[in-house]
């Protein structure tokens, strides 16, 4: 399944419906074991050939950032809320679609009638509005019905040298590069975990982590640059074009020493391009496999990706390959 | 063609104030088949006439955009941008945009330092255009050989069909008005008039309104009408400054003349068209400004289509006043003859 595919389908964390049976579709071609479990993440489960290598579990969320509807204006506007961490900012005078299937579009007065403390004032989700078009409220509550999920409009495209333009590459590419290693064959006992609700607080991985009870856990993730423009280099996150990025600590966990020098020996014997994260932002699903059961050593591969958390998100393809291609030689090492 | 399907075709053709050519060449043809003659003047207005023995009338409205431009390449390959017109900065994180280079069109997307990064200060403004970049996904060295400083940057198209016949998309302002002029030009097809009308899609409106200024200058008509967009209601704005979204306004005012205006108010209750009226005391900050004083002077009138979200990516309309601004515009044409002169200040 293409990425193409994956970026364009709508699942803001708590509403996974649609990608799950994406994948579960997907997945049961190469996988004779494949679960839904409680939570609602998706679990596919490969016997390997090595009885005494360790139990692999491979994980990559399936939900994304979005929005959903908590009100509505008298003249029939929808008050929402971000389901996620999404930057008002970037979402001003931008498109959604609410449900599936009702467009609409977040405005903001124009600069014509805005006072010198409005071009200032931060737009917040108390002032900003979704516009379906309705014209008053009984028509908006009925086209897009509180607690409603809402969703960026945007679509996938290449752009620059090499470099794809969507949202929710956090974390399609996991998600992709995921079903692809589930075609291939490995030594190792092989669990796929793809999860929900990371975004609201790694709630689908901690199920997840509970039920495989793995060994070792690699998370596939995307996560931020911070590369160009006014930011200066010492705070650059990682760079596009440079790899795979291999994390050493983030706001969640501290990775396994081992891994992590396991990680980047592998990618340079490999010729895999690999690149240290070098901040400790962020959190992710590594989190709650670490401290699922008796715990469980944890690494965590990303893709670097640019403008995460809104709808134009930027990653290189070949970054993308890197962590199929690391994660791949990962689990073919224990012959 | 439908109002509707050129609107959304004449909306994504690039012109920026200052370099309006591919728009104007897009009008001309669509307007040709409709008029007797039409030309684009060396600045990219588009003039069509559609020919009667007189008076003169000169209908405008304006077809330049605003947008961005290129104002410095970064040695990380990032664009640094400046405003064609008045932009919002608020509207720009995270909009893909298209640079116009030379070479062809490269998509870009607008960036700004993570919020984590920002300062608790900084966390609670709004970006400035001097913190935002454009990222066009390629090295330095690629970027300085394609992109010039100076090329276009033309905002995020999207054209997005809402309820109740609304559409939000970039240029409403003011290819939505360039479309009631289509639409009027298509009902005289069938209509007799004395008038010798000229439909002119102005340049440069967004920077000073000098299509507008040039062309009835040369022009030089008896009467004039331009069309611009107004501010409809929306919830955080001054309601004694907007306009209900759902019906044409016609302005009145001092730069705006009263006989005209009556003239169209007249035609517009004979024909059961709702219209609106707003107030405006000095400057319209719209082509009718110019064109009054052209010359010698050009009775001129102003009819506005309210809009939301004037001057962002989603500026929204309802698709119903198009037709019914170039039913009153073409009801209006319709009426005007010799013995108005004797009208006029009476």
């Amino acid at each position: 399944m293409d990425l193409k595919t994956l970026c364009e389908i709508n699942a803001p964390a708590g509403n996974e419906g649609e990608i799950r049976k994406a994948i579960v579709e997907r997945a049961k071609e190469f996988c004779d074991d494949v679960k839904i479990d409680r939570m609602g993440n998706v679990i596919c489960h490969k016997k390997g050939t090595n009885p005494d290598a360790p139990h692999v579990a491979i994980a990559a969320h399936m939900d994304e950032v979005g929005f959903i509807i908590r009100g509505y204006t008298e003249d029939g506007m929808l008050r929402f809320s971000s389901i996620g961490g999404i930057d008002p900012r970037v979402i001003v005078s931008k498109w959604v679609l609410v449900n599936g299937e009702t467009k609409g579009v977040i405005g903001a007065k124009a600069i014509h009638l805005q006072s010198k403390a409005d071009r200032e004032k931060l737009l917040d989700y108390d002032s900003l509005y979704i516009d379906i078009g309705a014209k008053d409220k009984a028509e908006a509550e009925k086209l897009a019905p509180l607690a409603s999920y809402v969703s960026f409009i945007s679509s996938y495209e290449e752009i620059g040298d090499g470099f794809i333009l969507a949202k929710a590459l956090d974390d399609r590419v996991g998600c992709y590069n995921m079903l692809r290693l589930l075609e291939g064959s490995y030594p190792c006992d092989v669990s796929f975990a793809f999860t929900v609700q990371e975004e609201v607080g790694l709630r689908g991985s901690m199920g997840a982590a509970f039920g495989i009870d793995a060994d070792i856990a690699i998370i596939l993730e995307g996560t931020a640059c911070n590369d160009l423009g006014d930011v200066k280099e010492r705070f650059h996150v990682c760079t596009p074009g440079e790899g795979v990025a291999v994390s050493f600590m983030d706001l969640s966990t501290i990775a396994d020493k081992e891994l992590f020098h396991a990680m980047l020996s592998i990618a340079s014997e490999n010729n895999i391009k690999a690149q240290v994260k070098r901040s400790v932002t962020g959190g992710n699903d590594a989190a709650a496999f670490q401290r699922a059961k008796e715990g469980c050593r944890t690494v965590v591969l990303s893709v670097p990706c640019r403008y995460i958390h809104s709808p134009s998100s930027m990653c290189k393809k070949s970054d993308v390959d890197a962590q199929y291609e690391l994660s791949s030689a990962f689990l073919k090492q224990y012959k | 063609m439908q109002p509707r399907d050129f609107l959304k075709e004449v909306t994504a053709i690039p012109g920026l104030s200052g370099n309006e050519r591919k728009v104007a060449e897009y009008i001309r043809d669509k307007w040709e088949p409709l008029t007797d003659e039409v030309s684009i003047t060396p600045t990219n207005s588009v003039i069509a006439r559609k020919k009667g023995k007189g008076p003169s009338v000169l209908f405008a409205a304006h077809l330049d955009e605003i947008g961005l431009m290129v104002s410095r390449i970064e040695d990380d390959g990032s664009l640094r941008m400046v405003g064609v017109g008045g932009v919002d900065p608020r509207i720009l994180p995270s909009m893909r945009v298209s640079v116009l280079a030379k070479s062809g069109r490269l998509t870009g997307v607008i960036g700004a330092k993570a919020p984590h990064l920002l300062t608790e200060d900084e966390r609670n403004k709004n970006y400035t255009m001097g913190e935002l970049h454009i990222d066009l996904g390629m090295d330095a060295s690629k970027v300085k050989e394609l992109v010039q400083v100076g090329d276009e940057v033309q905002l995020e198209y999207r054209f997005t069909e809402l309820l109740n016949n609304r559409v939000a998309v970039k240029t409403c302002d003011d290819r939505a008005c360039v479309a009631i002029l289509y639409r009027a030009m298509q009902l005289l097809q069938d209509m007799r008039h004395d008038a010798d009308i000229y439909f002119v899609a102005t340049c440069q409106e967004e920077v000073g309104a000098f299509g507008a200024w040039q062309t009835s200058y040369q022009l030089f008509p008896d009467y004039a009408v331009a069309l611009d967009v107004c501010h409809a209601a929306t919830p955080d704005a001054d309601p004694t400054r907007t306009h209900d979204l759902t019906a044409v306004v016609a302005s009145a005012g001092p730069y705006l003349n009263p006989v005209l205006r009556r003239k169209l108010m007249e035609v517009a209750e004979e024909q059961n068209i709702k219209v609106q009226t707003s107030v405006v005391p000095r400057y319209t900050a719209t082509d009718a400004d110019e064109i009054a004083i052209s010359r010698s002077g050009i009775p001129t009138i102003l009819i506005e289509l309210p809009l939301k979200y004037m001057h962002t990516s989603v500026e929204l309309i309802d698709t119903h006043v198009i037709d019914e601004a170039a039913r009153l515009l073409a009801c209006f044409a319709q009426k005007i003859n010799a013995s108005w002169e004797d009208e006029l200040w009476t």
